[in-house]
C-alpha cells in the first residue's frame, strides 16, 4: 500500500513540475507554405493551416442552430496544431466583405486555409485572419474567397444597379438617410460640406 | 512515517493542482454577465490599419465605413472603456447576421450592454442581451479626419 502511494506520490510531483516548468509557448509561425497577398496591414503575417470551419458561439457556448446558423452567425477555425479558435474577419474581396459566405458550405468539415494573420492592438491579444484562399482539408484545388458580393446580390435583388454593392445596400442606404454620412444628422453633413466648397 | 504523510501531502496537492489544471483551461468559454460600456467598432478596419490609425477607424469620420462592414458582414466589436476590444457574437437576442436593423443602428455610437462574456484564445466575446444605454456617437472626429475613407462621402452632383 505504501509502495503504491509513494509511486502515485512520485507522478504526481513529475507531472506538477512538468506543469509549472512549462515554458511560455513562442509565437507560432504558420507562413511556410503560404501563397497568401501581402497588405502590409498591422501586425501582418501570411498564415496557412489546417483546420475545423465552426460557429463560433456554438464552439464557446454549445448552443448549435443547424448548418452553423445558415449565414447568419460569424464563423471561424479551430487550427489543428493548436486548437486554437480563430476569429476570420475577412473573405479575399476588397469592398468590405466578411467571410460567412466563403467558410459556409465548409460548416463543421475539415479545411486548409491560406491568408494573413493581423492585428496587434493592445485591447486585442489575439490576431484576426483574412481568409484569402480554402479547400477541404487535403485537396490539391484551392478556392479564393469571393463568393461574398453575389450572395448578397442573391440576398437582394431589389438592389441591383450600377456602381458598388456598398452604396446599393438597402440597410447602409437606410441609416445614411436616417442619420446622415457621420451619424450626426444630415445637418451636420451639410455642414462639413459646405465648410468643404 | 510523519515524512511519508508529509510526502503524500504535498503529492495529493501537486496532483490536484495538475488535474484540475485542463479543466480551468476549458473553463474560460463558460460565460460571465457583464455589464460594459464602450463605442461600437468595425473591428476589420480598427485591428488591421487598412484604413490608418485606431484614433480615425473609430468615431463618426469612420461612421458610414462602419454600416459598409457590418453589412459586409465583418464582425462588429466593442471598445471597452480601458481598451479591451469584444467580437458581438449576438445582439437582442438577434444573430449578427440577420437582416435587423439592431446591429446598424448602433455603429459607431457609445453603448452600455449587459450580457455574457466569453473568453477564449486571447480573444474576448459578447453577447448582447440587452442594450442598458445609448449615448449616441460621441467621438465626433470626422472635424479632425473627415470621412474615413475619404470617398465614405459622395460627392455632390
Amino acid at each position: 500500500m505504501m509502495n503504491h502511494i509513494s509511486k502515485l506520490a512520485g507522478v504526481a510531483v513529475l507531472a506538477g513540475l512538468s506543469t509549472f516548468a512549462a515554458p511560455p509557448a513562442p509565437a507560432a509561425d504558420f507562413s511556410k507554405g503560404s501563397n497568401a497577398t501581402e497588405l502590409g496591414l498591422i501586425g501582418e503575417a501570411k498564415a496557412t493551416f489546417s483546420g475545423k470551419v465552426v460557429d463560433i458561439l456554438c464552439e464557446l457556448s454549445g448552443n448549435c442552430p443547424a448548418n452553423c446558423g445558415d449565414g447568419k452567425r460569424q464563423l471561424g477555425l479551430v487550427r489543428d496544431t493548436d486548437n486554437a479558435l480563430v476569429v476570420v474577419s475577412k473573405n479575399a474581396q476588397f469592398e468590405f466583405n466578411g467571410a460567412v459566405d466563403d467558410l459556409l458550405p465548409y460548416c463543421n468539415k475539415a479545411v486548409d486555409v491560406d491568408g494573413l494573420l493581423l492585428g496587434d492592438d493592445p485591447g486585442m491579444p489575439a490576431k484576426v485572419y483574412m481568409a484569402q484562399f480554402i479547400r477541404l482539408k487535403g485537396e490539391a484545388k484551392w478556392s479564393k474567397t469571393e463568393r461574398w458580393t453575389k450572395a448578397w446580390a442573391k440576398r437582394n435583388p431589389e438592389a441591383k444597379g450600377e456602381g458598388p454593392w456598398f452604396r446599393r445596400d438597402p440597410r447602409v442606404k437606410k441609416q445614411i438617410e436616417k442619420s446622415g454620412y457621420f451619424g450626426l444628422g444630415k445637418e451636420v453633413d451639410e455642414k462639413r460640406r459646405k465648410e468643404n466648397q | 512515517m510523519q515524512r511519508n504523510r508529509r510526502f503524500t501531502g504535498l503529492a495529493a496537492l501537486l496532483l490536484a493542482i495538475t488535474v484540475s489544471a485542463p479543466i480551468a483551461a476549458a473553463a474560460t468559454t463558460k460565460p460571465k454577465p457583464i455589464e460594459i460600456k464602450g463605442e461600437i467598432i468595425d473591428t476589420w478596419c480598427y485591428l488591421s490599419g487598412v484604413m490608418g490609425g485606431p484614433e480615425a477607424t473609430s468615431g463618426s469620420a469612420h461612421h458610414t465605413c462602419a454600416l459598409w462592414c457590418a453589412a459586409g458582414g465583418i464582425p462588429v466589436g466593442m471598445r471597452a472603456e480601458d481598451g479591451t476590444v469584444y467580437m458581438i457574437l449576438k445582439i437582442k437576442g438577434e444573430e449578427p447576421l440577420e437582416k435587423s436593423d439592431t446591429i446598424m443602428e448602433i455603429q459607431s455610437n457609445v453603448i452600455t450592454a449587459r450580457g455574457h462574456h466569453y473568453v477564449r484564445d486571447g480573444v474576448n466575446y459578447l453577447v448582447v442581451d440587452k442594450v442598458v444605454a445609448n449615448d449616441g456617437i460621441t467621438n465626433h472626429n470626422h472635424n479632425d479626419y473627415g470621412p474615413v475613407p475619404p470617398f465614405a462621402v459622395p460627392e455632390k452632383k
